[in-house]
């Protein structure tokens, strides 16, 4: 039984992992793998020092900061509270709503927010000026694009996410509630002591698995952000790697970025990984 | 079990990772072999009239420069004119790059493949390297091909060799479009120099030209594109080299170092800081530019000539008084003697290359030449620009052609327009006067042309890292403009361009300079 799974594995991920080796070449697609030079570590020691490197590296961690910090627990939140709704109709509504965004592509959803926010007749500069302030170019300045970016994936995203904390929290023992209803706990004290509890290893595990993907931002989201006046933000990996890769056509260079930034994610996973045994959690592995 | 099985999971998951990043590498050796059998008409040992004179199935990877493939009649005249069966792959122009780049790496070429982007490092490398056949041995066999002159084999040329026949183009087609019926109604001249335009552009944003008693229009209606929006045509006003200057001793400079590319920046931050350009330009794409102008929201444009046909037709029906003039002789000293244009890419349009590994032999690259040659007989010109006679257009007996249809020639001969190696030079023409008056000027302009004197030299450095330079100068330009960074700022980046390779390119372009011109 499991060797169809097996197959797929070696031949669709395994056996490609070898064209990795073309980082340490100057890969020429019509000479291929055997007869294009080898350079040794030439790409990463361009990649190393190369002015933008820094600036990849920081915009990349803070916008993985960011995605952590904010967008992680919303969705918790979010489930919690649609748990405590009684009414059934209401909260399937709430639900069916907010998942929709996710269906949508970031093309889509970026050209709304185009639509709100540009400065030559967007609504939410309208809205401004008619209050009499300042219109804000939301779409070209550095300080707005995280804003933006974060504000963008929250409402795509939260949603969905909340399906697999819902789905937690409805196995959670309803015997326990009854017991603190007996003790004379009131509903947050339930959702403290009994709820959050409960799904913390799915949590932790949802934890750990969006961290490895920690350099793995979204490539087609912050593509159509960027413009001339907040690359200095909004440049990260995947956008680089593609600039780099195919438009340019540095085949090994950009799998130099792409070898690196997997190379943090892995090692990103076995630290949390760890962290999590040592808190006396399961891990995912 | 369980355990090991969820360690290979995990593996999975962060191999995953990595391999998205360079998926597209190493089918080069598998697409190797299924390639080479698609023409087989052409293959042949004979003496070359028999070749040439046989039936050929080419296919052709081609760039679209309109949303929609062609459907209709003119495919199949194209092949009885040119006794040729022809296969098209269409890749859309906005990812051109992308494709063009995954096309070479992936070896899943055709037998023509026009590039376009002969600057892209990976299309450049695949030319140096031989992929394809240098054709200036076999051009003067061909009546129409022998024409092309020795200037244009020249700037085609990539280290001195010609490795495809050179789409020619006009040198330089750019210049202003104006809304005349704006002028007359404020009471304006035609502008002569940029100053003029400046007051022109003022005078559009707040005197109301549209009359609806709205402060709602701008002079300018810009895209963020630095080449062929705006800010190139100006900067030749200003004059601006085209990229990079060469002195007498062969020194070379790159246009930003220079002081007009500063005055340039200039203007157009008057601009920006007046309100007399659309505040979003920098992220403004062509088509809405083109849309917003002809909503009557602003009454500058500055792009391609022809252009100004395209605006009126979007126009009809939204601004139906909509009335352009074209400009193409602004200074910014009013001198005659300082006119000067911008020449794109020196007017090559690109490149029909012959892969080797679709073109076996000779024999089949000459049958393939006499078919680019062909196209450029003006029976299929006239095939390719207006379509068929009484079916898409109507002619006068001045040769002057009316199209009957514009839908239908949008559908159905718009798409082949761009895959012409030649433009210029054919008595058959478009009766529409903007169109007449757009060639004339286009005409015009190649007196003033400005070519880029390394558009045919070879640096290494340019071509690893020349684009990702480039950023580090446009987002520069763009900050400067909108102010975000003052003068000093702007220096700084010019610094840091070339301690990031720029010195190198500017070393390498010198030496390859003097290599050519002793």
């Amino acid at each position: 039984m499991i060797l169809p799974g097996f197959l797929y594995f070696v031949i669709f991920k395994y056996l490609p992992m070898g064209g990795l080796i073309i980082a340490f070449q100057d890969y020429q697609p019509f000479l291929g793998i055997a007869d294009s030079p080898w350079v040794g570590f030439k790409h990463f020691v361009r990649l190393f020092t190369e002015p933008t490197f820094f600036m990849l590296l920081s915009n990349t961690l803070i916008l993985f900061a960011l995605n952590i910090v904010i967008f992680f627990p919303l969705p918790i939140i979010v489930a919690l509270m649609l748990n405590e709704v009684q009414h059934k109709l209401f909260k399937s509504t709430i639900q069916t709503i907010i998942y929709i965004p996710h269906f949508m592509s970031w093309v889509i959803i970026v050209s709304i927010s185009y639509v709100f926010m540009n400065v030559d007749g967007g609504v939410l500069n309208e809205m401004l000026a008619a209050f009499g302030m300042q219109k804000i170019s939301f779409l070209t300045s550095p300080e707005w694009l995280r804003t933006v970016y974060i504000g963008q994936i929250i409402w795509k995203e939260i949603g969905w996410s909340t399906i697999i904390y819902l789905a937690a929290i409805t196995v959670v023992d309803t015997q326990l509630y009854e017991a603190a209803e007996m003790d004379g706990a009131a509903r947050l004290r339930k959702t403290w002591h009994i709820t959050l509890p409960a799904i913390r290893p799915i949590i932790i595990t949802l934890l750990i698995l969006k961290i490895g993907h920690t350099l793995d931002l979204g490539f087609e989201h912050m593509y159509l952000l960027i413009n001339s006046l907040n690359r200095e933000v909004g440049e990260i990996f995947d956008t680089y790697i593609y600039t780099a890769g195919l438009k340019n056509g540095q085949l090994s260079f950009s799998t130099t970025v792409g070898l690196f930034k997997g190379v943090v994610g892995l090692i990103l996973v076995m630290l949390s990984n760890k962290l999590a045994k040592k808190i006396g959690e399961d891990g995912v592995y | 079990m369980n355990r090991n099985y969820k360690k290979i999971a995990a593996l999975m998951l962060c191999s995953g990772l990595v391999l998205t990043a360079c998926g597209g590498g190493n089918n080069a050796k598998e697409s190797n072999s299924s390639n080479g059998g698609t023409n087989s008409t052409a293959k042949t040992t004979a003496a070359p009239a028999d070749v040439l004179d046989a039936k050929a199935k080419i296919s052709w990877l081609n760039i679209l420069q309109t949303s929609t493939t062609p459907t209709g009649p003119i495919l199949e005249k194209i092949e009885e004119l040119t006794n040729t069966e022809i296969e098209f792959s269409w890749i859309p122009d906005p990812s051109k790059e992308e494709r063009i780049n995954t096309s070479l790496a992936s070896n899943s070429l055709a037998d023509i493949v026009t590039l376009t982007i002969l600057d892209n490092s990976s299309v450049r490398n695949a030319l140096k390297a031989g992929m394809f056949w240098e054709v200036s041995p076999y051009l003067d066999e061909f009546p129409n091909l022998a024409k092309i002159s020795q200037d244009t084999r020249t700037s085609a040329s990539i280290a001195g060799k010609l490795y495809g026949v050179p789409f020619q183009k006009s040198l330089a087609r750019n210049g202003v479009v104006i809304r005349k019926d704006w002028l007359d109604k404020l009471g304006l001249q035609v502008p002569k120099t940029t100053d003029e335009l400046m007051e022109v552009a003022k005078a559009f944003t707040e005197k109301d030209p549209d009359g609806n008693g709205k402060k709602d229009t701008t002079g300018f209606m810009d895209r963020s594109d630095l080449v062929y929006g705006a800010f190139k045509t100006l900067g030749s006003y200003f004059g601006t080299p085209n990229y990079w200057s060469v002195d007498d001793a062969g020194k070379m400079t790159p246009e930003f170092d220079t002081e007009a590319y500063v005055k340039t920046m200039d203007y157009m931050k008057t601009l920006y800081d007046g309100g007399y350009i659309n505040q979003d330009f920098a992220v403004t794409a062509k088509t809405d530019q083109q849309q917003n102008f002809a909503q009557g929201k602003a009454g500058i444009y500055v792009g391609a000539l022809f252009d100004s046909k395209n605006l009126l037709n979007l126009s009809k029906g939204i601004q139906d008084g909509m009335d352009l003039v074209m400009v193409n002789d602004i200074t910014s000293t009013g001198n005659e003697a300082d006119r000067a244009i911008w020449a794109g890419n020196n007017g090559i349009g690109g490149l029909l290359s012959f892969p080797k590994s679709e073109v076996k032999d000779e024999n089949e690259l000459r049958r393939i030449l006499k078919f680019v040659n062909d196209l450029m007989n003006e029976d299929v010109y006239g095939l390719m620009t207006y379509g068929i006679k009484d079916v898409h257009y109507t002619i006068d007996g001045e040769q002057a052609v009316t199209i009957k249809d514009t839908d239908l020639w949008k559908q159905e001969v718009q798409p082949f327009s761009a895959s012409r190696p030649l433009e210029n030079g054919f008595i058959i023409h478009d009766a529409d006067p903007l169109k007449v008056e757009a060639d004339k000027l286009i005409v015009e302009n190649a007196k003033y042309a400005v070519l880029n004197p390394a558009y045919s030299l070879e640096s290494e450095t340019y071509s690893t890292q020349g684009s990702e330079l480039q950023k580090i100068m446009t987002d520069a330009t763009y900050k400067y403009i909108l102010g975000k960074i003052d003068l000093n700022g702007f220096k700084a980046e010019v610094e840091k361009w070339k301690k990031s390779g720029g010195s190198k390119i500017i070393t390498e372009y010198e030496a390859a300079y003097k290599a050519v011109n002793p």
